[in-house]
């Protein structure tokens, strides 16, 4: 059977998977500047729109990333559940606005920072149950 | 706006679908491969290896492939916080799947800390 529990290193893993995700999403939406933004109405304007963006630097640094990420990825998912790992990925949603303040220069509210709180509350309450299976069983 | 935005969230739910199911292939496929926790880095690569070439996965990936497509379209028409936080959807289909479909043990923290990271998901999309 698999462990269930979330350790310090599988958090290590995570966090690592989420800066190289963090990075992914950074490089592709680099990648979509090149193109007419917002222009994509048919299927003509689509493979337009793929090959400008295909052939940005950006996309492929993302696409490398991409691997990276997936190689971490297996290696926490051959160790905790789907639904408990996951979930805990989702502390991008702190590093995203991060991110977005910084490199890109996009505005975040006070409410976005509320959601963020939230985003984290359940992150903890998550890596928790999986403990608490482990205790149980 | 209005229609753009309806636009933009259906593709949204159409990417988060697709990862999902990708996801569901990759974990049953590390899940019949029994690899057990190592540090040995060939060890970790010779598992990668195995793990490419499990059929099973590259149906998986091909569904990532759509996801990616689609989701490169997002980012083309919205900004980079709120693509990312219309994408909450994705944790309730990740639970439902992993629950109905690889059959894990879902405890009431687990669905509670789902249901917060939703609720903060949606709080952070409508800012």
């Amino acid at each position: 059977m698999f462990k269930k529990k979330v350790t310090f290193k599988i958090l290590l893993l995570l966090i690592a998977s989420d800066i190289l995700e963090t990075a992914v999403h950074f490089f592709f939406k680099k990648s979509t500047f090149g193109s007419s933004q917002g222009q994509v109405t048919d299927l003509a304007s689509m493979s337009d729109f793929l090959r400008v963006t295909f052939s940005s630097p950006f996309l492929w640094a993302g696409l490398l990333t991409v691997a990276a990420v997936f190689i971490i990825w297996s290696m926490i998912l051959s160790k905790i559940d789907l639904s408990v790992a996951v979930p805990i990925a989702s502390f991008s949603y702190i590093l995203i606005p991060l991110v977005s303040i910084i490199l890109l220069h996009e505005q975040i509210s006070t409410l976005r920072w509320v959601g963020v709180f939230f985003v984290l509350s359940g992150v903890i309450l998550v890596s928790l149950s999986s403990k608490e299976r482990t205790e149980l069983s | 706006m209005k229609q753009g935005l309806l636009l933009v969230l259906s593709l949204i739910a159409l990417t988060s679908m697709c990862d999902t199911i990708s996801q569901l292939f990759l974990k049953s496929t590390i899940d019949s491969l029994n690899f057990t926790a190592t540090h040995n880095i060939i060890k970790i690569f010779k598992f990668i290896f195995k793990l490419i070439s499990k059929p099973r996965l590259w149906v998986g990936f091909s569904f990532s492939l759509v996801s990616l497509c689609v989701w490169l379209v997002v980012l083309s028409k919205t900004d980079l916080n709120f693509a990312f936080s219309a994408d909450s959807m994705h944790y309730i289909f990740i639970a439902l799947a992993s629950r109905f479909v690889l059959k894990e043990k879902m405890g009431s923290r687990r669905w509670l800390g789902t249901g917060l990271i939703v609720v903060g998901i949606v709080f952070v999309s409508l800012s």
